[in-house]
């Protein structure tokens, strides 16, 4: 392995990792110590492709949330290595840290992503507001369109529904033209319209925008709107699917319930 | 509950220490009253039974009867009264009160004084108990001096240096001989000289204020005093030395009283800040806790249950603030005794009096403001339902604003118009006007919500459009709950508010001073002692035989009853006050003004219906009433004032220890070089020490500051409610912070940087401080308008506005802002981004 200088990737990584926006090598969590020590992430190594949907399954407690937070960048890693869109998170001080957020990662939460004094059009341009950037109007059009709420840009987040607040952050994550957007169950709380409606959004700013996306989901159906799925336990990855269905997925998580009960 | 009660303290520690901080602040101030107050007591108390050891009987002067300020004028008794004193049986020693004024020039030729302390002159007798010689011998001859021990330490010299000494009028070198101890000065220097300098300082004309009587062995005070009563005249009387002790004690209760009310009502506004404080803190603590609230209630609570828990709550922080404020206060009070011991040299009691009634009413009192401020939140707290438990949207949705406003801002018109109709009148209504000044300041804390929106918008503007993003989250962040930051800004608006409105008074006054005295006084130059001291009468003496001097007029003054007319009177002669000062004559002739003549403003001429000519009743200090003739009425003059009696019946009235001139008013001959006449006439007071040349406009200058030393004073005490309002600031963000965690969390994930999260944070809190500071600004701009007004039949008629001060106050306040974000903003930006966005 090369010398890894934070912010540059080595000739190394690039061969190694072609097509990744964003990896992870031996990537580990480790929360409290003693009594309380837990795992949540294992060495886990993992490179997510340009311009693809990936699901990530898992049971409840397996790891899927810190991966995320840790891919991030909003939470570090207690060892391994994340390279970000060529960017070595090892060593970025907060405030590059920060930057790196704003500028090149999106995020959609499961809940509470709006923030309630600002009107829809005013959070989904807050990262670039805060970074002081120019709105593109035709891409904020686009994404405007894609996601249907032309009609309700001056409303207040507790005018919209959940569905909606989501749509709203979820084009607040795809603004700024991130390399790589990562959301944690963002169909989690709500119905399966409405959740319907999300998936669509992602897929198509995968096909149509050449998005890189991320998604943490419990539902089979979600994961079959992505390109892989892959599958978490324990905070190991265990599995990996390519182009999934509903009943694909549901068949793996089937025959890896079974693998982890017989183990 | 009791259990539900610390455990909900405990758990929001930090918010009930700083609600504590602020029932703290504003306790301190009443303990530090008490504790200062009863100091001082003890202090003069000493004092007093000191300087009346020895007094069995005082024979003085009888009391002017005239009603209003002038009562304490007694008539100057003859010394020819000694002898007959002291052929009264069972007399012992008899001592004339030979008193007046004399000082020294210390090490570095400046006179030894401490502030605007008086400096007193005694003579010297060995048998006095009054002092005692502690060092050397008491003076003998003209050229020599005894000095009290404090004033000869603060003089740098010692025990037969020379210096030189101003004693009453005349100015001389002297040796310092002996040092005496007096049991307390107060801060006042005493210099003594013997007996015979003494008479022809302060006695020249054989006339002395009182006389002191020791009894012989055996004699008991109340026979003495039946005796010297008899062989008085009727213009003199005896009283016995416990009967001087009891009016002085009256005396000091008054002035103590006045003392400390003056001082509880500086309490009594950071109090009610204080309680802004605690109502608005534990509104949002209940707001806060409003799920475990509910979840006591689903599980049986009752609401008075609810209720006891919060007042409960409020007893803790009350008790805790009291505690802590009867500390800080008795702090302030060593404070302010140090300060008393630099300012005016003045020792007081070296220990603290602690009384049970200090800490019984600082606790009182504490406890009280808290308990009160807590009862409306705590109602509130009992009727959440139970069914809030389950809710996931805290937010109790306010009610309309718009009811409010309008009650208030009806409060605040009928304020103001009545306390424009009151103090507009000719003769001001001034319960009217206190009544209305009332209204209004309710009126602007009732509709404060209302004006949140406007005022706070405009504020953040710059912020908005400069920060971007930043500034416009801040701006909503103020604007989100209207109340909330109204009721924030208010607590500082109410001490902005008075300190705006004295400022407005303040600026007028002088003004009004500048103006009365460029308008009225002619003079080419002003001698002057600096306002807190007389200008001896020898000074005035001296410039009138300067060859390049026209004229000199000697601004002395004393109370006069004309009719039902009880004023100061201003003592002159005809000719010099023609020079001096620009005097308009409606009737009569200035030239009229004599023994026999007065002259009358036109106010109190029109309203007793005196005309030229005419013979009025005339009472001059306690001499006894007599019939003068009014010899001419002029135009109402501020410099001059309402009566002008001429120089012959001041002369009479005042014995010349205590004469003196408050300034001296020099007019230059038409020829003269008046750059000459200055060097001049600085040679000629420079010897007397205090006293001082200054042209028209430094002598506008001088009087218009005189108002400063008051004013900072006032600034000083009124600054600790602004210092509990900026605690409310620091208490309302740390509080809103911990509400908005989530969001924090969220905005730092979407990519805001710290420091744009601290500018957030920043931004509110000075939108909130300048918020306050603009309602505060308004509603003192109106009541020292009104005050104005309503004091201009007093003679501060003209109204300036410190503008400058203002805005330099809106500036301070955004300072403050900055100041009152910093804890809160730490706190925000230290929130890890994860463990915030989990937060529920
Ligand atoms: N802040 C924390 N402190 C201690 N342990 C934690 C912390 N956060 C997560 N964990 C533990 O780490 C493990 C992985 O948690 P994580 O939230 O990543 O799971 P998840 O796969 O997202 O589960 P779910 O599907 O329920 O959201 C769990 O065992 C959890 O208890
Ligand atoms: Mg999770």
């Amino acid at each position: 392995m090369g010398i890894h200088v934070a912010g540059i990737e080595s000739a190394d990584d690039a061969a190694h990792r072609a097509g990744g926006i964003a990896f992870a090598e031996g990537l580990t969590k480790i929360y409290g110590s003693g009594e309380a020590r837990v795992v949540a992430l294992d060495e886990v190594d993992v490179s997510f492709e340009r311009g693809r949907l990936t699901a990530i399954m898992g049971p409840s407690g397996s790891g899927k949330s810190t991966l995320m937070h840790c891919m991030a960048a909003l939470d570090t890693p207690t060892s391994g290595r994340i390279v970000i869109d060529g960017v070595d998170l090892a060593g970025l001080k907060d405030r590059e840290l920060t930057r790196l957020r704003r500028d090149r990662l999106g995020f959609v939460f499961q809940s509470f992503n709006l923030v309630p004094t600002l009107s829809a059009r005013e959070n989904i341009t807050l990262p670039l507001d805060i970074a002081g950037k120019p709105v593109d109007p035709a891409w904020f059009d686009n994404v405007i369109d894609t996601i249907g709420l032309r009609d309700r840009l001056a409303h207040r987040p507790n005018q919209l529904s959940g569905g909606q607040q989501q749509r709203v952050a979820c084009a607040r994550a795809l603004v700024s033209r991130p390399a790589i957007v990562f959301a944690d169950e963002p169909t989690g709380n709500l119905d399966s319209r409405a959740s319907a409606e999300i998936l669509g959004f992602l897929r198509r700013s995968v096909d149509d925008f050449g998005q890189s996306v991320v998604m943490v989901t419990h539902e089979p159906s979600a994961a079959a709107y992505a390109d892989r799925v892959l599958f978490l336990d324990d905070g190991r990855i265990v599995d990996e699917l390519l182009s999934p269905t509903a009943d694909s997925v549901l068949e793996r998580m089937r025959g890896f319930d079974m693998a982890t009960r017989r183990s | 509950m009791i259990k539900i009660t610390l455990a909900g303290i405990r758990g929001h520690i930090l918010r009930f220490l700083l609600t504590a901080g602020a029932v703290m602040l504003g306790v301190s101030f009443v303990t530090g009253t008490f504790v200062l107050r009863d100091s001082i007591d003890a202090t003069l108390n000493n004092l007093f039974s000191q300087a009346l050891k020895g007094v069995d009987v005082q024979v003085r002067g009888t009391q002017s009867s005239g009603d209003g300020g002038l009562d304490d004028a007694r008539a100057p008794l003859p010394l020819a009264l000694e002898k007959t004193l002291t052929a009264v049986p069972g007399v012992q020693r008899v001592a004339p009160d030979v008193q007046g004024t004399a000082l020294i020039a210390g090490k570095d030729g400046t006179a030894v004084r401490s502030g605007g302390a008086p400096t007193l002159g005694f003579a010297f007798r060995d048998d006095d108990p009054a002092f005692s010689l502690v060092a050397g011998r008491g003076p003998s001859g003209p050229s020599e001096v005894a000095v009290e021990q404090a004033t000869l330490r603060k003089s740098g010299l010692s025990l037969g240096d020379t210096t030189r000494a101003v004693v009453g009028d005349q100015v001389r070198p002297v040796t310092i001989t002996g040092e005496v101890v007096f049991g307390s000065m107060f801060g006042a220097t005493a210099v003594l000289v013997d007996e015979a300098t003494a008479r022809s300082a302060w006695a020249s004309d054989g006339m002395v204020s009182a006389f002191t009587i020791t009894a012989e062995p055996g004699v008991d005070q109340d026979q003495l005093r039946a005796a010297v009563a008899a062989a008085l005249p009727a213009t003199a009387e005896a009283v016995t030395g416990a009967a001087l002790d009891a009016e002085s004690q009256e005396a000091l209760k008054t002035g103590l009283g006045f003392f400390t009310t003056f001082l509880l009502v500086f309490a009594g506004v950071a109090l009610f800040v204080g309680a802004f404080i605690i109502f608005n803190t534990f509104s949002m603590l209940l707001g806060q806790r409003t799920r475990e609230l509910a979840l006591l209630r689903a599980v049986g609570a009752s609401r008075g249950q609810l209720q006891g828990m919060v007042l409960g709550e409020a007893v803790v922080i009350g008790l805790l603030g009291s505690a802590l404020g009867i500390g800080l206060g008795i702090l302030i009070a060593l404070g302010a005794k140090a300060a008393i011991r630099v300012g005016l040299g003045a020792s007081i009691a070296d220990d603290l009096p602690v009384s049970a009634a200090a800490v019984g009413w600082s606790i009182v009192v504490g406890v009280l403001v808290t308990v009160a401020s807590a009862v409306i939140p705590g109602r509130r707290a009992s009727r959440i339902a139970p069914v809030a438990a389950m809710r996931d949207d805290l937010v109790i949705a306010p009610k309309g604003l718009r009811l409010r406003g309008s009650v208030g801002g009806a409060l605040l018109v009928v304020g103001l118009a009545g306390l424009g109709y009151a103090v507009t009148r000719d003769d001001p209504l001034w319960p009217l006007a206190g009544v209305g000044a009332g209204l209004a300041v309710l009126g602007a804390l009732v509709a404060a919500p209302l004006t949140t929106r406007p005022v706070v918008r405009l504020i953040a503007w710059p912020f908005a459009a400069l920060g971007g993003v930043v500034g416009r989250l801040a701006r909503e962040n103020s604007l989100r709950l209207p109340r909330r930051t109204a009721l924030t800004a208010s607590a500082l608006m109410i001490g902005l508010a008075l300190i705006t409105g004295l400022s407005v008074v303040a600026q007028s006054v002088k003004a009004s001073v500048a103006d009365i005295v460029t308008s009225e006084v002619t003079s080419t130059y002003v001698l002057s002692a600096g306002g807190q001291s007389l200008v001896p009468t020898s000074v005035s003496t001296a410039a009138q035989k300067l060859p390049q001097v026209a004229s000199v007029a000697t601004v002395n003054g004393v109370g006069v009853q004309v009719g039902a007319v009880d004023t100061f009177a201003y003592a002159g002669e005809a000719g010099p006050i023609a020079e001096n000062f620009a005097l308009t004559m409606r009737s009569g002739e200035l030239a009229a003004l004599d023994a026999t003549h007065v002259l009358v403003d036109e106010t109190r001429a029109e309203e007793n219906g005196w005309t030229v000519g005419e013979a009025v009743p005339v009472r001059v200090g306690a001499l006894p009433a007599r019939q003068l003739i009014v010899g001419g009425i002029y135009a109402d003059s501020q410099f001059i004032g309402q009566v002008l009696i001429d120089e012959s019946l001041y002369e009479e009235a005042v014995p010349a220890g205590a004469r003196g001139a408050f300034s001296v008013h020099i007019k230059a001959q038409p020829t003269a070089d008046v750059a000459a006449l200055r060097a001049e006439l600085t040679t000629l007071v420079e010897p007397y020490l205090l006293v001082s040349v200054q042209d028209g406009e430094e002598f506008v200058d001088s009087s218009a500051s005189q108002v400063d030393t008051l004013l900072n004073l006032l600034y000083v005490l009124l600054l600790f409610s602004v210092v509990v309002a900026v605690l409310g600031i620091v208490n309302t963000l740390a509080l809103s912070i911990i509400e908005r965690t989530r969001e924090i969390g969220l905005l730092r994930a979407v990519g805001l940087g710290r420091r744009q999260l601290a500018g957030m944070i920043t931004i509110e809190s000075v939108a909130t401080a300048v918020f306050g500071a603009v309602l505060g600004a308004g509603l003192g701009l109106a009541l020292g308008v009104a005050l104005q007004r309503g004091l201009r039949v007093q003679g501060l008629e003209t109204l300036a506005i410190p503008w400058l001060g203002i805005g330099g106050m809106l500036l301070a306040a955004s300072v403050v802002g900055v100041l009152a974000a910093v804890i809160p903003a730490v706190r925000a930006v230290r929130l890890n981004v994860l463990q915030a966005i989990a937060t529920d």
